[in-house]
């Protein structure tokens, strides 16, 4: 244990910190993702609104009628909850929120997780009974 | 005599003897609004389509009524299947629990539909 018998130096205030590196510096075009802590550019390829992290395809409540007008009050973290297919053979991502149930589709960016999101995908076959099910109810 | 004169009083008849029936907005089926176990249905079990009467957002009825189809499955924690459905005319987006006596093979087909035709070649998984 250490001795406290030295007296208290004075100790300098911390300096006040006026570099932003949020709001239009350096990091105006990322966020992080509330999951995974990671890091991710909004520069993203095949698509022009990217709202989930790349490696764990968690997202954030912040959008509220409209996609883009973050009008939303809630701000929770949306959890991945299926894949639905476009007409034109584009998988969509189907969000939903944690803390009020909201649900949002977004479509899927060229550089998200491939593996997330085919354990996405193969979740609702996981499931025997279901299959077996529907197998037996085929005529 | 009118005809929504005599959708009322068939709607007043179907209350009044505790049947309580819904006509399908896309194929016409008329089903009842009782399942099999007691919960209340809220969308076709032949093609599973329902009808946008709830404000999934703020709560409340909403002023929509357009079709609502099927998009997704989505599995809940406890491995139940859940149904999105998507409003055709607005977009709006909601979850039912399925049914026991919902089309089998409608759920098949959206369930394996992603799998049909993935972005990336899925031959690369068999080696992990």
């Amino acid at each position: 244990m250490p001795r406290r018998t030295r007296r208290e130096q004075h100790r300098r205030n911390q300096r006040h910190k006026d570099v932003l590196h949020t709001a239009g510096r350096h990091r105006a075009h990322d966020f992080r993702c509330v999951g995974c802590r990671l890091d991710v550019s909004l520069v993203a390829p095949g698509t022009a609104h990217r709202n989930h992290c790349p490696n764990c395809l968690t997202s954030l409540h912040v959008d509220h009628r409209i996609p883009g007008d973050r009008a939303a009050g809630c701000g929770g973290r949306m959890e991945p909850l299926g894949l639905t297919v476009r007409t034109d053979g584009e998988w969509m991502l189907i969000h939903q929120c944690l803390t009020c149930a909201r649900l949002s589709a977004n479509r899927i960016a060229g550089d998200d997780n491939a593996l997330a999101l085919v354990r996405l995908a193969l979740r609702p076959l996981q499931d025997r009974r279901v299959a077996s099910s529907a197998l037996l109810s085929m005529p | 005599m009118s005809s929504d004169h005599l959708a009322h009083q068939h709607h007043t008849t179907g209350a009044a003897f505790g049947i309580g029936t819904f006509t399908c907005v896309r194929c016409g089926l008329t089903v009842s609004a009782k399942s099999a176990d007691g919960t209340r249905r809220n969308h076709c079990p032949s093609c599973l389509h329902s009808r946008h009467v709830l404000d999934q957002i703020e709560g409340g009825p909403s002023e929509c009524g357009a079709r609502m189809s099927p998009i997704a499955i989505a599995v809940l924690r406890t491995g139940d299947w859940t149904l999105v459905h998507r409003c055709v005319r607005c977009g709006e987006l909601s979850s039912d629990p399925v049914c026991g006596d919902d089309n089998q093979l409608m759920l098949m087909r959206m369930a394996v539909r992603p799998l049909a035709d993935p972005p990336f070649p899925l031959e690369a998984f068999g080696s992990l």
